[in-house]
């Protein structure tokens, strides 16, 4: 029953939400409302284990101090902090909004920004035209890099009345090459994902029920 | 026999110079690149694709007193290339007496949401409750974006600032996406896919998107296919649709520094690349010899 009640339940809910996509009817309806409703419910659970985890994990870590459990004692104490700031005055307005304005908003921002630093050297670095498929790679790269921003509109000839630049050879790329690629991929991912579905519905595929399934 | 040695060491030093440059003097010329244009701008001309003018026309056809959704799908980490697209998108509702649902589908993402809704408000004269409302962030994106094609107001009970939905006035006009001719999403992930998928796909909710240059490339065929109405691609996508708009903003303002940027990362692409065929040229003569 450990394993059949669980896989009869997924039976049951998949067939709904399948069924629901092509009947108006107003029992299914409510039924597929219900089961939106307990998925944001289950969904908002993780999130407090979440939390509940992150907390124990450097708490732990404090307690045994071990190596850079000082980092571990500012995350509890972000964490804190934000908890009661938002309980204690609102997430619109005070020290909340204050940290993430002038906090974590600038740190984000900043950690991100930093990658600009890091593409530059790593491409210098990496990106050599070591043979025919690393070249042809490097040339669109570099197209496209161009072509997407202003500068590659003024670079480019004039055949005639057209005027070809390097955004107009990037837009090619992106709507010939790159879309046919990507419709391959999201095709088989597709195929993929109705076949897992099925597989879950009739009970063949059984790993979300844990080891020894 | 001592010219040719000479050769060799100075060939040498040339490949070590070009395959070798310190990473800080990388670092330093990007720094330089992004800096030094925001503070003299070149106006380097920024043409509209037609991605961004099929953005712009399917908020330009809406009528005033029309709702749109907008929700702010990123975190701080991407709002240098997001921020300006909400912004000017938000204006531009305003701008047409549009009314806006708002919400984020990040934890992260409510401070975002506020302020750029703040700002876009305060400038238009706009009213929480009446022109636009903020629903806040509820867990679960999948289910949220199904749940509001039956109703916004089972979705969300209360909006963000703990309002019951079912009390303002605007969520009594619009409950669902059959109430809402528009869907923007500004987002630094695979959610515009989603939104197509399940507020497109089952609803046949009207979509159009601003995404992260990255993320761009990955949505052109729902644009080709019609599932998407417009997009706005990376900080370019913003500067064009800010031109569109006639209302410059930090889209235009970095797209020197981001033309410059690229430029140099593809000088320092060609630079290796050099460095790196002359390397394997002289290994040749090297073994030749």
């Amino acid at each position: 029953m450990k394993k059949t009640g669980p896989v009869i339940l997924g039976f049951l809910v998949g067939i709904l939400m399948l069924v629901q996509y092509f009947t108006p009817n107003a029992w299914i309806e409510a039924r597929y409302n219900n089961v939106l409703d307990w998925k944001q419910v289950v969904f908002g659970m993780t999130l407090i284990l979440g939390v509940v985890s992150l907390f124990l994990y450097h708490w732990r870590k404090i307690s045994r101090r071990q190596s850079g459990w000082g980092y571990s004692v500012v995350t509890i104490g972000g964490l804190l902090f934000m908890i009661f700031a938002a309980l204690i005055w609102s997430p619109e307005a005070g020290p909340y909004r204050w940290m993430f304005d002038y906090v974590q908003a600038p740190m984000q921002a900043t950690m991100f920004a930093l990658l600009a630093f890091y593409v530059a050297s790593a491409s210098y670095r990496a990106f050599r035209a070591r043979g025919f498929h690393a070249a042809l790679l490097l040339t669109a790269g570099v197209i496209v890099m161009l072509g997407r921003v202003p500068l590659g509109e003024l670079i480019g000839v004039r055949i005639g009345e057209t005027h070809i630049s390097l955004a107009t050879i990037s837009s090619w790329i992106l709507d010939y090459p790159n879309l046919a690629a990507k419709r391959g991929v999201m095709i088989g991912v597709g195929l993929g994902m109705t076949a897992t579905a099925i597989k879950i519905i009739v009970g063949i595929e059984r790993t979300y029920l844990g080891r020894g399934a | 026999m001592a010219d040719e040695g000479h050769s060799h060491r100075r060939s040498g030093r040339l490949i070590e110079l070009l395959t070798n440059v310190d990473r800080r003097i990388i670092f330093l010329v990007i720094a330089l690149a992004v800096a030094l244009p925001l503070l003299f701008p070149l106006n380097l001309p920024v043409r509209p694709s037609r991605e961004a003018t099929a953005y712009f026309e399917a908020l330009e056809a809406l009528d005033p007193g029309d709702v749109i959704i907008f929700s702010f799908d990123y975190e701080p980490d991407t709002m240098a290339e997001l921020d300006p697209m909400s912004l000017a998108t938000l204006r531009h509702a305003f701008r047409k007496d549009l009314r806006v649902i708002a919400l984020t589908n990040y934890p992260g993402g409510p401070g975002i949401a506020l302020r750029n809704l703040e700002q876009a408000a305060t400038e238009y004269g706009k009213q929480p409750g009446t022109d636009y409302v903020f629903l806040g962030y509820n867990p679960d994106y999948s289910a949220t974006m199904l749940r509001m094609g039956e109703s916004i107001q089972a979705t969300f009970p209360t909006d963000h600032s703990q309002t019951p939905t079912a009390e303002i006035p605007l969520l009594q006009e619009a409950n669902s996406y059959a109430d809402i001719p528009l869907l923007v999403t500004v987002t630094a992930s695979a959610l515009a896919e989603y939104w197509i998928i399940w507020a497109g796909g089952k609803y046949g909710q009207k979509i159009i998107t601003g995404n992260t240059a990255i993320q761009a490339v990955l949505i052109y065929p729902y644009y080709q296919t019609g599932q998407l109405a417009g997009f706005l691609g990376g900080l370019k996508g913003a500067a064009e649709y800010e031109k569109l708009l006639e209302l410059p903003g930090t889209g235009i303002l970095g797209m020197d520094a981001q033309s410059m940027a690229h430029l140099l990362i593809v000088l320092f692409i060609l630079l290796g690349n050099v460095g790196f065929f002359l390397q394997r040229r002289a290994a040749r003569n090297g073994g030749a010899n």
